[in-house]
């Protein structure tokens, strides 16, 4: 891979910190607007988050390769 | 009553289920007298494998019911489950490949072998051990408390209910224990996938037929109680602590170890810990039941008929019974039934493998290779039933307690385990230091939130807001761990340069 390894090391680091950041700052989304086919916002959010982080996950997992 | 349909379809998907089980032992043929091959399937599992494993692992009979049980009774505090999984999963990201690596290197099974070479303390090993074998016995006994309601809703109104579900709960045990004994994780991931497939037909069908039935999900946020559509500021701590803390312990569980040193290799266990989190919108959806229930007419008349403290458990399974045709409840209740046989085995084979590796084989060093397998399947059976008698002999409560009480146990084992992967500061008597202090605290604070009666709450009320019991005994214990290193790495430097 071309990518500096401080890079990438700084990438990897923030694929798994920004979705725990989110995760962990519940003011973020507790709130009840907008809502989503009637379900308040902090459910909503939460349940769509979990798709999010799988994309989170799945790029730190290519990133890394296989070097373990 | 139920109708003779539900009756059909799941003693005959039951049936299908034992098949599977016993033939897991022809399955990818192995020599199942080698304890790897007996409880990690020979470390042959593919992603896609080791994701339905790990998913039957984590994702259980009781986290079906006691979610959406939690939310009933308590509202929005117990959707803290949802981001949980998300975070326990980036954590497994940057640790589990790690242990995965070094157990291919050097033939570790349990968590405990590699602490011991990692610190070359037995001690520590077997304190591991211990801890990881009391921490998963009422995680066991919880499955049994998940399939209980499933036959409790199933049996509701016929006559000598309780000694038909106690039959029933043995039989299934026994046949769980036989085909264990024979096929070992083999038998339980062939089970394993066939149980997410009952899954996932049941969170479809949930989320299709439940909001239709009573009109759209806003129909039941429009009544329900504030705590019910958004977190009171006041628990948000305890929100982001409980977040915090669980996610921590998850991977700690022998259960959810056992399942990762199963994978075939570091990279695919990455990948199928990735795509993890997407299992969780099934728990969403079935968390969110916990409200929608209120909405459900029938479903609030049948959970009339039971005393208050034990409806939360059978919201799931009586909304799918007052929700669907006969032939999709059968479906959905032995989904959730099995959801609790496929992890109850796997957790008593981890618990196995920490008894004879770490424990016994300790004080019985030269302890035969046929030998070992032998005592390790006989005491995977063994806790099995120990689990059973448990919940036979005592209210489902104290299950409930106990688990709490297991999270705050478990929890106190990763300053060894997981920083004791990349940390090579950490030295053993500082961290058994802070493994007995953190044990201890938790004990006691959760004693002391709860005023020294039955176990209701793990959550210390602090300045900062009510707090999440483990990771304040874990903050103690990994400022003693490190804390202890450092000194002892400088007196040791100092002493090297008097020298």
């Amino acid at each position: 891979m071309g990518m500096n390894i401080n890079r990438k090391y700084i990438v990897l680091a923030l694929l798994i910190l920004i979705p725990s950041f989110v995760n962990l700052g519940v003011p973020i989304y507790n709130r009840d607007l907008p809502e989503l086919f009637g379900i308040p916002f902090f459910y909503w959010f939460q349940t769509v988050w979990l798709f999010a982080s799988a994309g989170f996950y799945i790029a730190f997992t290519y990133l890394k390769g296989k070097d373990t | 009553m139920i109708g003779q349909d539900v009756i059909v379809v799941f003693v005959s998907l039951f049936i299908l289920f034992i098949a599977l089980g016993f033939y897991g032992k022809f399955w990818r043929r192995g020599d199942l007298n080698h304890v790897h091959e007996w409880s990690l399937a020979g470390r042959k599992l593919g992603t896609t494998l080791v994701f339905f494993l790990i998913g039957a692992d984590l994702y259980t009979a009781y986290s079906f019911v006691a979610i959406p049980s939690g939310v009933f009774a308590k509202g929005s505090l117990y959707f803290f489950a949802i981001p949980y999984v998300m975070l326990t999963f980036g954590i497994a990201l940057v640790t589990v490949p790690r242990l995965w690596t070094l157990s291919r290197e050097k033939g570790y099974i349990t968590a405990s072998d590699f602490v011991k070479d990692r610190f070359s303390s037995p001690t520590l090993a077997i304190m591991i051990a211990i801890t990881g074998i009391v921490a998963e016995l009422p995680y066991i006994a919880l499955q049994i408390v998940g399939m209980q309601a499933v036959l409790t809703v199933m049996f509701a109104g016929s006559v000598n209910a309780q000694t038909v579900e106690e039959v029933s709960l043995l039989i299934a045990f026994v046949i769980l224990a036989a085909f264990t004994y024979t096929s070992g994780l083999r038998g339980a991931t062939l089970t394993a996938v066939f149980k997410d497939i009952l899954i996932w037909i049941t969170v479809i069908a949930v989320i299709v037929v439940v909001p239709i039935s009573i009109g759209g999900f806003g129909a039941a946020f429009k009544d329900v109680k504030p705590n019910y559509v958004t977190l009171p500021s006041s628990l948000v701590p305890a929100y982001g602590t409980l977040i915090l803390g669980s996610a921590l312990a998850l991977y700690l569980y022998p259960h959810a170890i056992n399942g990762v040193l199963s994978a075939e290799s570091a990279q695919k266990l990455r990948r199928s810990t990735a795509l993890l989190p997407l299992y969780g919108v099934g728990l969403a959806v079935l968390a969110l039941m916990g409200i929608l229930v209120y909405a459900v007419p029938q479903a609030m008349s049948f959970l009339s008929g039971f005393p208050e403290s034990s409806r939360g458990i059978l919201v799931v399974p009586s909304l799918i019974l007052s929700t669907m045709p006969g032939w999709l409840s059968g479906i959905a209740l032995l989904g959730i039934f099995v959801g609790g046989l496929v992890p109850a085995a796997i957790m008593a084979m981890a618990q196995a493998n920490l008894l004879t590796r770490n424990i016994i084989k300790e004080f019985k060093p030269n302890l035969a290779n046929n030998s070992e397998i032998r005592i390790t399947k006989i005491s995977s059976t063994i806790f099995k039933f120990v689990a059973l008698a448990f919940v036979f002999v005592v209210p489902a409560t104290y299950s409930i307690s106990l688990q709490l009480l297991g999270g705050v146990l478990i929890a106190q084992i990763l300053p060894a385990v997981f920083f004791g992967l990349y940390i090579k500061a950490l030295k053993k008597t500082p961290l058994i230091i802070g493994l007995l202090v953190g044990i201890g605290t938790g004990i006691y604070m959760t004693e002391l939130a709860n005023n020294f009666g039955a176990l209701t709450t793990s959550l210390f009320n602090t300045p900062f807001g009510a707090l999440y019991i483990a990771v304040i005994a874990l903050a103690l214990n990994l400022a003693i761990s490190f804390g202890g290193s450092y000194i002892y790495n400088k007196a040791s430097r100092k002493q090297n340069q008097s020298n």
